[in-house]
């Protein structure tokens, strides 16, 4: 990584909801400004977020900006109650990386053969220094949590969420039931709430 | 779209906070978990834990020369949408035609609702029965002939002054439209000549530092003579002082303007300058006094070399 990608200010910055939920509230008044702050504040989370899927920096930076721009237009739909910013901000980012990877019918054998590798590869990757210690804290923390699920429950969460499979390709890649995996997938999800319910970011 | 049963769609809650389930599976569960007090909460705490799975995912930096690119893009979109937004009448426009006849007082005609205004009056003043007995003859004539022209006059000024009300708006909504877009093409030619003076084929480009750390970069079009510079980590200068650009060549040191960054550090500079192509040795920012400098006087804060 590029030393200098590290240093940028607003890596640092403690991030609230409240924050970000000002933001766009000027965006929904049609003030651009606030389109450019809220980048600042969120364009790291998510190209990491889409770049890790899509493994393509030029597709990954093309799904930021849309990202953004869908954010820009749809500023007013975004609901405080629904959740935080960064949920919804992010949920749009992947989805759109999602759309990406489906639409090119990518043929995951490839990803197929790190089964079960995804969480030993993140969880010995290299800290960011750019990171905050609240983020690295929670990063442990949500390390933690995974490695409490049951291995075949943490793995249906990993090709969902870090591969981007569907369930379909999931049930074909685990060799398990459709209902198996759906089952599994509820259960992980339903286990991982308390432990993360300490990060859930309240609308203010 | 698929209707579902409450089992049915708290089944696939989870499928479905973690994007896997197909699309109109997804519709369906969405729609369902938006009515029901079990099904919504739930699906909302899935897709926070979902997010959260995105802690792990390793930082990555994206370069920050396409990032400040992607950044000002948006910002010039969305303000370019929000002039054009601000330009667009909210509702009917008034007829200009009528407004025009209504101001020159040629060919205008009475509305039907002007014209049922007049007949509701003559109504009033002469009841159809009484007016069948005396219209022809008497001083009752006079007085509803009297009448009539009163009302019709009267109603006819008021029409006027509110056309004369709405040619003036419309004219005034004209000139702001006309405004909004001669604005949305400055924005977009500058655009492209900033797309020119940055991506040309012979645009030489020199990096600028801080120590090891990269802070900006200068673009400069030999051919065009444009000069693009952007720094995107700037720190704000001290009080008083404001941040120089120089172009420094063998024999001189030229300013190429002063800035001061934005809140996020951000700044973005376009000048124009003849250089000898071969001229150009390095580029530096200096801090200088407020309103900046003849020649560089303060430390060097950022520089890059032009040469390879």
């Amino acid at each position: 990584m590029n030393p200098s990608e590290q240093d940028l200010p607003y890596t640092r910055e403690i991030r609230s909801n409240a924050e970000d939920v000002a933001l766009i509230r000027r965006m929904c008044d049609a003030d651009e400004t606030a389109l450019g702050a809220l980048y600042d504040r969120w364009m790291r989370s998510l190209y990491s977020l889409v770049v890790h899927l899509l493994k393509d920096p030029d597709e990954a930076e093309d799904v930021v900006e849309e990202t953004f721009w869908q954010a820009w237009r749809k500023a007013s739909s975004y609901e405080p109650s629904r959740g935080a910013v960064s949920t919804w901000l992010l949920t749009i980012g992947r989805r759109r990386a999602l759309d990406r990877l489906r639409a090119k019918a990518r043929r995951r054998e490839d990803s197929l053969t790190h089964e079960g590798r995804v969480l030993a590869d993140m969880a010995s990757a290299a800290p960011d220094p750019s990171q905050t210690a609240e983020g690295a804290e929670r990063r442990a923390h949500v390390l933690a949590a995974l490695d409490e699920l049951p291995d075949e429950q943490r793995e249906v969460l990993e090709l969902g969420y870090f591969q981007g499979l569907t369930q379909t390709e999931i049930a074909e890649a685990t060799g398990q039931p459709l209902g198996t995996v759906k089952t599994r997938m509820r259960l992980a999800m339903q286990k991982l709430r308390e432990p993360l319910s300490m990060y859930r970011e309240s609308a203010q | 779209m698929t209707t579902l049963s409450h089992e049915e769609a708290y089944s696939e809650l989870a499928v479905v906070a973690l994007d896997a389930a197909p699309l109109e599976v997804s519709s369906a569960v969405r729609e369902h978990a938006a009515a029901c007090p079990e099904c919504g909460p739930e699906l909302m705490a899935m897709e926070e834990v979902v997010t959260q799975l995105g802690q792990l995912v390793p930082g990555a930096g994206m370069n920050p020369g396409r990032s400040a690119g992607i950044r000002s893009r948006l910002v010039m979109r969305a303000r370019t949408e929000r002039e054009a937004r601000s330009s667009a009448a909210p509702g009917a426009r008034p007829d200009l035609a009528r407004g025009v006849a209504s101001l020159t007082g040629f060919g205008h005609r009475l509305t039907p609702g002007s014209q049922r205004a007049v007949e509701a009056e003559i109504r009033k003043v002469v009841p159809p029965q009484k007016r069948t007995r005396t219209f022809l003859s008497g001083p009752g004539l006079w007085a509803l002939a009297a009448s009539v022209a009163f009302v019709v006059v009267a109603v006819q000024l008021a029409r006027v002054k509110a056309d004369r009300d709405a040619l003036r708006a419309e004219l005034a909504s004209r000139a702001d439209t006309a405004s909004s877009v001669d604005s949305a093409r400055r924005a977009i030619a500058e655009n492209q000549a900033l797309v020119a003076a940055m991506a040309g084929p012979d645009v030489k480009i020199v990096a600028l530092s801080k120590n090891t750390t990269r802070m900006g970069r200068m673009f400069w079009n030999p051919s065009s003579n444009d000069w693009t510079f952007v720094v995107y980590t700037m720190p704000p200068p001290k009080p008083g002082m404001t941040y120089q650009v120089w172009l420094v060549t063998d024999s001189a040191k030229i300013s190429a303007g002063t800035f001061n960054p934005d809140s996020s550090g951000h700044a973005f500079m376009r000048a124009k300058y003849a250089l000898d192509r071969n001229a150009l040795k390095a580029v530096a920012v200096t801090e200088e006094p407020a309103g900046g400098m003849p020649a560089p006087t303060g430390p060097i804060v950022v520089s890059g070399s032009a040469t390879p």
